[in-house]
Formats: C-alpha cells, sequence, structure tokens
C-alpha cells in the first residue's frame, strides 16, 4: 500500500517536471531566425517560453544537456492518410474516399484515430505534425469536394486534443479529362477524347452549380430569408465562401492546375494547390496570383518517357526559383516518415537546404493557417521540438527526443518494441 | 427496285459473259517485274494462264484483242496477309502483341465455343492451328471486288483468331466457287501473341511465347511417339490425337508478329530457337532493324496501316518522342529494307479500303522506296515468300493470268485501273465507294 | 552453345571497344569490402579493374576521370526489380514456371536509364508474385543501349520466382470473384500455397526420374521414346540440381519456415528469400538454411502480411549471420538504394561499410556474381559509380555510371543529351502539324476540277 503510494507520488512528480523543461547547450535552428549555437530552450505550459544563447533555468524545470546535438521545430506532413489508414490494403481499416461527389461536411478531425499504430512511428522521425486528407490524395478517388482536412498533432488521447485545427483545408480533387482507363482484367481502354470532355465538361458544371447553390444558401441565411432551410452540405461551404477556410485542390499537370486556378477565380476562393507536378505555363500564374503549393512526392518518376530523369527531384528548386511559397506532402502514411528525405532529395537537385527546412516546417505552418503556432521555434510558439544528433533531412541522423505541445512524447512504437524482442529472441 | 435489279445485272455484267479462246493485249507497256519493262509489247492469255509475252509475240488468231496503247500491264497485286474471302474474320490483325493492338474480337467460324479458363499448354488455349483458310473462302465476301477493282487479284488469306489461328491460303480474288479460288494452300501458321486475359493461360506475353515453345516440343514428341507407334503399334500405349498438333505438323512456316525493334529482334531469337520457317509481319520499326533483318534471312511483310496520331485524342496529350518517330519513320522501312537488300511484302493490315492501300505504298515511294521496289513487294516477293512464285507475281509465259491493266502509272497521284485478269478471266473495276460507308454487297450504284 | 558463343562474341566486342585504359582519379574510393581510399585512384583495363589505390600509375594514353572531392562505390546490384520487361505476372496458374522474363526482355524501357542515373548497374529482373510457383527470371546490366540479349549478365545463374502469402493465394478468394466472370483458382490459404509447391516438386520428381530412366535405357542400347519434355518441370529439376536459384517472396515467419522446410524435404536449397519482412522473427533459421534475405528498407502497413514489417528487419538478419539485401520491387525507388541504405544504419546501427554491403556485394553474393561485381577489387568488372557526396547522405548525386569500363550515364552530358533531344521532338512535332496543310494544297486542285 505504501509502495503504490510512494509510486503515485513519483508518477505525479514526474508529471510535473514534465511541464517544463530547459534544452541546454543545443544547436538551436529556429528555422525564422538565425542559427543558435550553443543556445538553450525552455519549454513551460506546452509553450516555448524562451530560447536564445542564454536563458536561466526556473526551479523545477527538468534540464537537459544537449551537447552536439540539434534542436529543430517539429516537422509537418502536408499530406497524409495518417489516423484514417492503417493497413492499405484493408478496405475495413480504411476511412478515405466516401461515396458521393459533394461531401464539404465530412471532417477527418472525427473519424482520427489516435492509436493508429503510424502515429508513434511516423513521430519518432520527427513529424509532430500532419495534414490528413479525406479523400485519400485524390487517387482513385471519384469525388469532387471530398471533406474537411484536418491539421493533427501526432500525440494526443483524442482527436480533439490532437488537433491544431479540426478544418485545415476543404479538400477537393480536381476533374480531368480521362481518356485512358485503367481497369481490371480489361487493362488500359481508350476513351475517345470529345466524349471524355463531355463527361468533364458536365463535372464542371456540376461544381459551378455546387458552388452556386452554396452561395445562394449563403445569401437566404444571412438574409434570414423564411423559408431558409438548414443545409449541412452548404453549411460546410461556408467558411469557404467567406474566405476563411482555404480548398486544398488536387492537381497534378497544367491543364488540372490552369482549370483549377481559373475555377479559384471565377469563385473567388482561396485554394492551396496539392500534388502538383508538371505546371508548365501556369507555373507563372501561381506565382502572379501568391497561391501556395504542396509539391507532388518528389521521389517519384517523371510523369512522362521523355521528362528528364530527376524531373520530380527537381520540381521543388524549380518551385523555389519561381519565388512560390510551397511545403512537402508525403500523400501516404506508411512513408510520411520519409518527409525529411524528400525535401533532402530537392536540395540535391537544386533547393537551397534552408529553404528545403522551411518547407517542411514553417511554410507548411504558414499555408494551413497555424504560422503563428507551430513551425518554428519561437518564443510563444507550441512546443514542437525534436532533438536530433545531426541534420534531419538526412537518414543517417538519429531523433533523440521529441516534445510535441511541451510534452515529451515517447519514441518507442511497435516497430521498436517488435526490434527488442526480436533482436534478444534466443 | 429498279435500282436493285441493275445491281444485280451489274454485278452479273462485271465478269464478262463469253470467254473467248485468248486475249491478246496488243502494243502496250509491259512491267513483268520479274524482268526489264518492254515499251512496247504483247500479252497473250489463254486457258487462263500468260501464254505467251514480249515485244514481238504474234497474236493467235481469233483471239479477242485489247489494243494497249497508253495502257500498262502489271502483274496483278498481292496482299501478302489479310483475311479476304473469309468474311466473318475480324478486319486482318495489326501487327504485334500489344493489347490493344488485337483485332476486334470478331470470331472466325467455326468459333471455339465458351470454354472454362486454360489451366495450362495442355489445354490448348486459343488455338484452331488446324483450321485452314481454304476450307473456310466465302466467294461472297463484300471485300473481294473491292480489292480486286484496285488491282489485287490474289490475297493470302489466313483465319485470323488466337495464338495459333490456322493455316492461310492463296487465294485469286474472282471465282464462283471456293475452290476455283485456292492457288495453293496451306501456306503457313498464323501466330499472334494474343493473351487469355489474366485468369486464361497463357496471360501474359511470355506465357504466349512459352506455349507457343511448349507446343513445337510437344509437336516434335508427338511426331516421334506417332512413328513408332505406326511402326509397331503392338504392345504400345497408342498415342492420342491432336488436332492441334497435326496442325503445327502440316503448317510449313510460320507468321510471327513484330513491329519494334525489340519484337524484331525478339522474334528472330525465337524462329531460329524453334527451328522454323518464319515471316515476322507488322515491321513498323524495320528502319531500325533492317541490318538485323538481313543477317536474320527472314522475310518480312510490311503493315500498310501507318501508324497514325489517334484521331479521338486529347489535344495535351503528351506523345514521347518514340511515338512521334515511329509515326515520321515508319513509311521509310520498306525503303530501308530495300536498300539492306531484305525480301518483303506488303499487306493490307485491316485498310477497308484498298484505294487507302495503294496510297499508302505511295508514302513508302515518297520516304525513299524505288516504284520498282514497291511493286515487286506487291506482287513477285509476295509470291516467293510463300513460295508460289512458279505461278503468281510477275508476267512470265505459263503463270497464272493475273493481270492489271492500267491508263498511265499505277502509283500515280490518281491510279486508273482498267481492267483486271483473274485466271485470264477479264474484270472492270467497280466504280469507287463513297467513302464511310461501304456498302453490304457488289459497290455498285 | 549459340548462347556461349554469342557471349564470347559480346564480350570481344567490349575488349575491343575499352580498348584504352581509362583511369578514375583523387576520388574516395568506397571499395566495400577492402576499406576506403581517400583520394585513390581505379584503373580500367579492358572492361576490368586492373587497379586501386592511393598510387595508381596512369599508362600512357589512358582516359582520364578526373573526380576529385567526389566518391566512387561498385555498381548498385538491385536484387529484386521487374523493369525492362514487357510483361511480368502470368497470373493464370498457380505454377508458372515455364514463362520466364528473358522472353520479353525490353531494352528500350526507359526505366534502364533512370536507374543507371539512380547508379544502379545489375539488377535481378522477376517475374511478379501471383503463383505459389512463379516464372523463370532473369540477371541483366543495364547496358542502356544495347539490345535485349546484351542485357543480360552473362553466365549469371537463372532464377525461378516463387511466392507466398496474400499473393499466390487472393486468386483463390471466392469473393473477389464475383461478378467479375472468373472463377477463383487454388490455393486460397497458405497451407494451400505449401501444397502446390509440394505438389509440383512431387511432379517435377516423377518427371526428373522419367528421364534418368529414358537415359539409362539409352545407355543400354534399349529403344527408348524421349519423355516428353514438360517446360513447367524443367525448371523445377533445375533447381533440384541446383542449377536454378529460388527468388521466393514471402512475409510472415510461419510462410518463411514452411518453404525453408519443403526446400529442406525435397533436397533444394532457398537461394534468397524476398521482401521477407518478418525475416527477423525467424533469421536464424534463415541463417541456418543459408538462405540469403532480400528486404526493404522501411516498407511497412501496405497490406496484413506487412503490418509487423520493421525498419530494423535488415539489421537484425544482418546480426544473426544472413546475407541480406535492400532491393526496390519498384522503377522509382531502384533510382536511390543508396539512400534505402543509408536507412539501416539509423535502423540497426549498421556501419557504413555494412550499409554498403546490402546494395553491393551481399546481392552479388546472393545472385553468384560477386566474383564478377560487387566492390571494387582488381579483377573485377569495372562497374562503378561516382557520387559528388558520400553514397549514404541524402543529398548525393550520381555523376557518372560505368559498366564494363564503359560510360553509361554522365550527368554532364544527360543535361545536354536531354535537349537535344527535345530539339529532336519539337521539329517531330512541327513537321506533323505542317502536314495537314500540305495535303490541303495538294488536295486543292482536285477540288477545283470537280464538276459542279
Amino acid at each position: 500500500m505504501r509502495k503504490l503510494a510512494l509510486a503515485l507520488l513519483a508518477v505525479g512528480a514526474l508529471a510535473f517536471a514534465a511541464d517544463s523543461y530547459l534544452i541546454r547547450g543545443v544547436t538551436i535552428h529556429p528555422v525564422t531566425q538565425p542559427d543558435i549555437p550553443d543556445g538553450s530552450i525552455l519549454i513551460q505550459d506546452g509553450k516555448i517560453a524562451a530560447l536564445g544563447a542564454k536563458v536561466a533555468a526556473p526551479r523545477g524545470v527538468q534540464v537537459i544537456d544537449g551537447k552536439g546535438l540539434h534542436a529543430y521545430p517539429g516537422m509537418i506532413d502536408s499530406a497524409t492518410e495518417i489516423g484514417v489508414s492503417e493497413v492499405g490494403s484493408v478496405r475495413e481499416t480504411n476511412d478515405t474516399g466516401e461515396l458521393g461527389d459533394f461531401n464539404p461536411q465530412l471532417r477527418i478531425g472525427i473519424a482520427f484515430n489516435p492509436a493508429s499504430e503510424h502515429i508513434p512511428v511516423t513521430r519518432a522521425n520527427g513529424i509532430t505534425s500532419v495534414i490528413t486528407m479525406p479523400g485519400g490524395g485524390g487517387r482513385g478517388s471519384t469525388g469532387v469536394i471530398t471533406g474537411q482536412a484536418a491539421l493533427m498533432h501526432l500525440d494526443g488521447w483524442t482527436p480533439e486534443d490532437m488537433a491544431v485545427s479540426r478544418s485545415a483545408a476543404m479538400q477537393m480533387v480536381f476533374p480531368i479529362i480521362r481518356t485512358s482507363n485503367f481497369r481490371f482484367p480489361e487493362g488500359l481502354t481508350h476513351t475517345p477524347y470529345a466524349e471524355a470532355k463531355r463527361a468533364y465538361d458536365k463535372r464542371l458544371r456540376e461544381m459551378s452549380e455546387f458552388f452556386e447553390q452554396a452561395r445562394r444558401y449563403q445569401q437566404a441565411k444571412a438574409a434570414h430569408d423564411p423559408g431558409f432551410k438548414e443545409n449541412l452540405k452548404y453549411e460546410a461551404m461556408l467558411p469557404v465562401l467567406e474566405g476563411k477556410l482555404p480548398v486544398m485542390v488536387i492537381a497534378e499537370r497544367e491543364r488540372a492546375i490552369r482549370e483549377a486556378i481559373a475555377f479559384a477565380d471565377k469563385q473567388k476562393i482561396r485554394i492551396v494547390l496539392a500534388g502538383i507536378r508538371e505546371p508548365g505555363k501556369s507555373l507563372a500564374d501561381l506565382k502572379a496570383k501568391n497561391i501556395p503549393v504542396i509539391a507532388g512526392p518528389t521521389l517519384d518518376l517523371p510523369l512522362e518517357e521523355d521528362d528528364s530523369y530527376d524531373a520530380a527531384f527537381s520540381f521543388p528548386g524549380e518551385l523555389y526559383k519561381a519565388g512560390i511559397q510551397f511545403a512537402f506532402g508525403t500523400f501516404n502514411t506508411a512513408f510520411s516518415r520519409n518527409l525529411p528525405y524528400q525535401a533532402a532529395a530537392a536540395v540535391a537537385f537544386g533547393l537551397p537546404r534552408e529553404e528545403a527546412i522551411k518547407a517542411v516546417t514553417i511554410n507548411a505552418a504558414r499555408i494551413w493557417g497555424a504560422g503563428d503556432l507551430i513551425g518554428s521555434l519561437e518564443k510563444g510558439k507550441w512546443a514542437d521540438v525534436m532533438l536530433t544528433d545531426g541534420d534531419p533531412l538526412e537518414a543517417r541522423t538519429q531523433v533523440k527526443r521529441v516534445w510535441i505541445r511541451g510534452k515529451e512524447v515517447d519514441l518507442s512504437n511497435k516497430q521498436t518494441r517488435l526490434y527488442e524482442k526480436y533482436l534478444n529472441r534466443p | 427496285m429498279t435500282r436493285l435489279t441493275a445491281c444485280i445485272l451489274c454485278l452479273a455484267a462485271c465478269r464478262v459473259a463469253a470467254e473467248p479462246s485468248a486475249i491478246a493485249i496488243r502494243g502496250a507497256r509491259i512491267v513483268p517485274v520479274s524482268g526489264p519493262p518492254i515499251a512496247s509489247g504483247t500479252v497473250v492469255i489463254r486457258d487462263g494462264l500468260i501464254q505467251a509475252v514480249g515485244e514481238s509475240v504474234a497474236v493467235p488468231p481469233g483471239a479477242w484483242v485489247i489494243e494497249g496503247k497508253d495502257l500498262t500491264v502489271y502483274p496483278g497485286l498481292i496482299d501478302a496477309l489479310s483475311t479476304l474471302g473469309i468474311p466473318d474474320a475480324a478486319p486482318p490483325p495489326s501487327g504485334g502483341g500489344r493489347p490493344g493492338a488485337a483485332p476486334a474480337p470478331v470470331p472466325t467460324p467455326p468459333a471455339t465455343p465458351a470454354t472454362p479458363p486454360a489451366r495450362g499448354p495442355e489445354d490448348r488455349p486459343s488455338t484452331t492451328s488446324w483450321l485452314n483458310a481454304a476450307d473456310l473462302i466465302k466467294p461472297t465476301d463484300n471485300r473481294i471486288e473491292r480489292f480486286r477493282s484496285a488491282g489485287f487479284t490474289s490475297a493470302v488469306t489466313f483465319p485470323n483468331k488466337g495464338i495459333f489461328a490456322g493455316q492461310g491460303a492463296v487465294i485469286n480474288l474472282a471465282g464462283e466457287k471456293a475452290g476455283q479460288m485456292v492457288v495453293a494452300a496451306p501456306v503457313g501458321q498464323y501466330v499472334t501473341l494474343t493473351t487469355g486475359g489474366f485468369s486464361s493461360f497463357p496471360g501474359s506475353l511470355m506465357g504466349v511465347i512459352a506455349y507457343i515453345r511448349q507446343v513445337y516440343l510437344d509437336a516434335g514428341h508427338y511426331q516421334a511417339e506417332r512413328a513408332a507407334y505406326q511402326a509397331n503399334p503392338r504392345g504400345k500405349a497408342r498415342p492420342e490425337y491432336d488436332r492441334a498438333l497435326e496442325g503445327i505438323l502440316g503448317s510449313q512456316r510460320m507468321l510471327l508478329p513484330a513491329t519494334r525493334q525489340v519484337e524484331i529482334s525478339r522474334m528472330i531469337r525465337f524462329s531460329r530457337e524453334l527451328k522454323q520457317h518464319a515471316i515476322l509481319y507488322g515491321a513498323h520499326e524495320g528502319y531500325r532493324s533492317a541490318g538485323e533483318l538481313k543477317t536474320s534471312g527472314l522475310p518480312v511483310l510490311v503493315s500498310l496501316k501507318w501508324p497514325e496520331k489517334k484521331k479521338d485524342a486529347d489535344p495535351e496529350e503528351i506523345e514521347s518522342y518514340r511515338t512521334l518517330e515511329v509515326r515520321d519513320r515508319a513509311p521509310s522501312t520498306p525503303a530501308e529494307l530495300a536498300k539492306s537488300q531484305v525480301k518483303f511484302a506488303f499487306y493490307s493490315d485491316g485498310i477497308e479500303n484498298p484505294r487507302d492501300v495503294i496510297a499508302n505504298v505511295k508514302k513508302a515511294i515518297d520516304a525513299g522506296l524505288s516504284a520498282e521496289d514497291a511493286l515487286r513487294a506487291l506482287t513477285l516477293s509476295a509470291a516467293e515468300i510463300y513460295g508460289v512464285a512458279d505461278r503468281l507475281g510477275s508476267i512470265e509465259k505459263g503463270k497464272i493470268a493475273n493481270l492489271i491493266v492500267t491508263v498511265g502509272d499505277l502509283f500515280q497521284e490518281k491510279p486508273q485501273v482498267q481492267f483486271i485478269f483473274i485466271d485470264g478471266v477479264k474484270f472492270e473495276p467497280v466504280p469507287e465507294l463513297a467513302p464511310a460507308s461501304p456498302p453490304a454487297t457488289g459497290g455498285v450504284q | 552453345m549459340i548462347l556461349k558463343m554469342l557471349f564470347s562474341n559480346a564480350v570481344a566486342l567490349a575488349c575491343a571497344l575499352a580498348a584504352a585504359p581509362t583511369v578514375i582519379q583523387n576520388a574516395t574510393v568506397l571499395t566495400v569490402t577492402k576499406g576506403t581510399v581517400k583520394n585513390g585512384s581505379i584503373l580500367i583495363r579492358d572492361g576490368k579493374i586492373a587497379e586501386v589505390g592511393e598510387k595508381v600509375v596512369i599508362p600512357a594514353g589512358a582516359k582520364v576521370i578526373e573526380a576529385g572531392g567526389q566518391f566512387v562505390m561498385p555498381g548498385i546490384i538491385d536484387c529484386h526489380s521487374h523493369i525492362a520487361a514487357e510483361s511480368i505476372n502470368e497470373g493464370s496458374v498457380s505454377v508458372s514456371s515455364m514463362v520466364g522474363i528473358e522472353d520479353v526482355l525490353n531494352s528500350e524501357d526507359i526505366s534502364i536509364y533512370r536507374a543507371l542515373a539512380g547508379g544502379v548497374t545489375t539488377a535481378n529482373i522477376l517475374h511478379g508474385s501471383a503463383n505459389a510457383i512463379g516464372g523463370k527470371c532473369t540477371v541483366i546490366k543495364m547496358r542502356w543501349g544495347k539490345n535485349a540479349q546484351e542485357l543480360i549478365f552473362e553466365g549469371s545463374t537463372p532464377g525461378i520466382k516463387f511466392a507466398l502469402g496474400e499473393n499466390p493465394k487472393r486468386s483463390g478468394a471466392v469473393a473477389n470473384m464475383l461478378g467479375t466472370g472468373r472463377t477463383a483458382r487454388y490455393p486460397a490459404t497458405r497451407m494451400g500455397v505449401e501444397d502446390v509447391i509440394r505438389e509440383a516438386f512431387l511432379e517435377a520428381k516423377q518427371y526428373q526420374a522419367s528421364w534418368r530412366e529414358y537415359r539409362e535405357k539409352m545407355a543400354r542400347g534399349e529403344d527408348a521414346l524421349p519423355p516428353r519434355r514438360d517446360l513447367k518441370l524443367d525448371p523445377l529439376v533445375e533447381v533440384l540440381v541446383g542449377k536454378r536459384f529460388v527468388h521466393a517472396h514471402c512475409y510472415r515467419a510461419d510462410e518463411i519456415l514452411m518453404l525453408l522446410r519443403v526446400a529442406d524435404e525435397f533436397g533444394f536449397k532457398i537461394r534468397t528469400l524476398q521482401h521477407v519482412l518478418e525475416g527477423y522473427k525467424v533469421a536464424k533459421e534463415i541463417a541456418a538454411h543459408g538462405a540469403g534475405a532480400s528486404t526493404f528498407s522501411d516498407w511497412w502497413a501496405y497490406k496484413m502480411e506487412a503490418y509487423d514489417a520493421i525498419p530494423f528487419n535488415a539489421a537484425i538478419m544482418v546480426r544473426k549471420g544472413v546475407v541480406v539485401s535492400l532491393n526496390s520491387d519498384d522503377a522509382e525507388l531502384m533510382r536511390r538504394l543508396n539512400t534505402e541504405a543509408a536507412k539501416t544504419m539509423k535502423y540497426g546501427g549498421l556501419t557504413e561499410d555494412e550499409a554498403l554491403a546490402l546494395i553491393t556485394i551481399n546481392p552479388a553474393k546472393q545472385l553468384a556474381i560477386d566474383s564478377r561485381v560487387g566492390s571494387i577489387e582488381p579483377g573485377k568488372d569495372a562497374d562503378l559509380v561516382v557520387f559528388d557526396k558520400h553514397p549514404l547522405s541524402n543529398y548525393a548525386k550520381v555523376q557518372k555510371v560505368l559498366i564494363d569500363g564503359d560510360t553509361y550515364f554522365d550527368r554532364d552530358t544527360d543535361a545536354g543529351e536531354h535537349a537535344q533531344k527535345d530539339a529532336r521532338k519539337k521539329a517531330l512535332l512541327d513537321k506533323e502539324k505542317a502536314k495537314p496543310k500540305e495535303d490541303q494544297k495538294k488536295a486543292a486542285p482536285s477540288g477545283a476540277r470537280r464538276p459542279s
């Protein structure tokens, strides 16, 4: 009994100490400011309370020697299915790609599984927040508006705890003119262009009509029209129409990008273009209209046989040169932990390294409206911090410790447990 | 009603009713193909054969004389791979074994009934090797007259469904009975590399190749087993009769699809491995393979269906350099083959209008092929490839009187075929079809 | 016989081409098996590595590749790839050993060039995983520009693909067939997969016996007909006599063990276990059998049998004495196996040389081509990759790739060649655009003549 009481006491003490930390003697990479060699970071009440060359240690704070280590803001993956997809091929474990074409009312935030094994595995490599998309990255998705993507912290007891933003963006998969289809077991089938174009035009009309309906709904609601009836779909569109919520538009090639921009102009909505691979001439438009971009998976093959072998690797560098604000996304679940290597490949092929770091931290935070909360090591921001023994974009680097909202998180996971278990198998 | 009667009348009239004992085309320019052109000479036709040809050949008494001034006489053209005369067959297969290039699924009679998925080579999937085109010919095939009118007097025609589709026949494109039309049969096994879909063997290109290899091994084994049994049946298990292998053993050559360079290399190696006389068909990338083809010694049938940009393609579709290059260079294949002295002939490959076939030969000429070589490919080379040059393909004494008589050159902008002779019987060309709507019969207005 | 002649011709040709010696100088040479030579040089003669060291005398007339500040490693070997083939799966049957990749090699697959640009010089091209016993496999070198036959790694031992678990039993799932018009195919369970393999080898043994009997009869001077050659069973007999390597796709520990036991039962060896994501659970048994393991760095959770996959798999197996390689199974990943190898330093703490071995000498051993490739040693093929930075860095880029001493990729010329191709392509497009106008012009006069 006494023992138990003592143990409880110990847990309490630990919990108290866990609230505040002082990391000392560490190389700080705030991202938004110049690096601080041999600096200190004070974490209190979930926030970064102070950082600099010299920070006084308040009483009761847990002091961590950061000698030889590097402190970076936790990384942000701007496109994943984490929390809504467990085992890729097992339908029952997937909650993306709802039926229906227009589903703005669907919210990732309520279906996010906080116990997913992907969460501890991913954060063990320093990724502390992710965008989780309801439309599965647009690949194989048939809908247009697939629901609301959430920006989630990779630690917490419930989805409510974990949400940085329960609604970070409305996801839209921009339709394409599909002249070839792969169907099993027939293989590749060809649809005449005119026919595919008709289907596409019809889809565009439906999109315009849907937005028009939503706008009428908005007007009726604002005017307190007596005939006004609440509608969940249109209600969910209001923040989009009001410009409060960006639309994350999945568009890969030039035509889709061009038409998505035109659509956004016409509907006067704010967009983030995601998964873009081949913007062609519309690159200039992206810059002119200040449209942020989530670069399509960088570790990918060129789209066309004749493209340069390194087309996907060098694309982020081109975005940077064009002056476009962009972040990286893995468009994946199990590979979300490899986000930094996507950035590193872009560096090898022309992106300045500091821009690559920004594209996995502060750029993403800003694009998703959380620039004042996360994405850099700054006083007053959530303490999403990782300590590494080297450059986090290098695979050899170990992530030593991670804090999310000022709480140090466990870096062990299903995989480390299996590792230890079987390494020691007699 | 009157129109219909006229049609029937005209159909009958197109074939000259009373056959004279001999026909002489006198004072015409003659292009024998087997020798130098004769500026002004005479061809004598009797009993369906060429009785004489030369500058100073006497016109037999009683012969029906055609004054040949301003006319040119050529050997009749041969479509070296077709389904002409097998009206239910799909438009002839295009070369290459890639899905999508496969012919439309119209079954060749007798169609194989729906069978359970094949579980291996022993089920002899997609095999009708025993089919003989000669047995399938229908003189009523409405395409015959159309091709004849453009100057085609013969075709090498094949059943076209399946991996081992069956045996071909050289036919003349005229005759009231199928038997009259057949010049030689069987002349070779038509092989395609079509797959049975994912769940039926063979479901892949390598499966098809493995299947073909196994069938030839089986044929060898079958032959040995059968011979041993024939020699001494007592006390021996009776080998099971296998019509698929019978068909293979009866084939003196195999036709293998090879359109791209990698396919050409692959099929050259494959035919060598199988130790079979092979003919490659397709050959659109032959311009890249002329040297290799020459070394192989294999004859080639060049598809005249030159690759074209898809008419219903997405205008923003990005085509590969390779696609564009092949589209540009494919018509130069015949010139390259001629330069490398590769034996080749042409085939229509499903082009419906024979005028387009000739127009596409002209594209090859524009791309460097000499008119002489083009004509040879359409006549004597085709006959040689199928081993019927002793009876077809040139204007020589004793050969079958398959001739065309034109006003002006065959390869001019608008060729004018005046008469066609098949087995010595004279035909006049039916007027050209209205484009896009091939009539059900005859094509006479 | 013919094959042999072809090979010797190819070798002769290579020798003629590579007549002038080549020296790569001033590089950090990562030999993998003999340590690292800082500021080292490599002399290449007749397509082979002649000398490696700090002091290599440059022969007169040698072509010199200046690689100051750069890193040279052996050409990367991918033990599991599906590029350069026009078909991958003969999925219709549970035993598809009659088919082979060699029949459908496509030397014009652009993936070959892309793999080269990622430093890969050799790859094991495998049949797919739809069948318990799949088709025959071929080892190739990335000799971009050569024809299909010239891609084949001369003298390499051919392989055959096996597959266990979810993929081969998928076609047996009746529910999957509903509405597809297809019928279910045995097996539908892991037990059935084992049965298919055992049945096939039983048949192969009987087939082998029938040939033996025939040969004995012939030797005794008796009259006998040879048995029917069965292309499905021939490769299995080759497996039984050790002339063909088994590369077995597998995931779970139980099925790995099953296969090792079946192999023991029939007296053959499993050369490599492919994917083998739960290999770490039975590493001891794998090592005891002598099977190699060719795995992914960190793939997991894409299917149920990959849910227990861990990125420490390679490291555990290495530590437990298994010859381990990392493979790509993917035309994209193939281009960056070097950084995949780097992950094993993070997950499981392999050393640099151990990590590099996973993509060089170890896969070479697995394919029994380690006397030819896989490390930088005199006498071996000059298959070399020059990187601008250490190849285990994610910032490293391939600069040059040599195979048999000939340069097959050069980043310095790639861009220029690409621009030239673009220009040629544009010319073709312009030509095609101009054509319809030309045709119209041609058509105009005849149109004018049309009677009104």
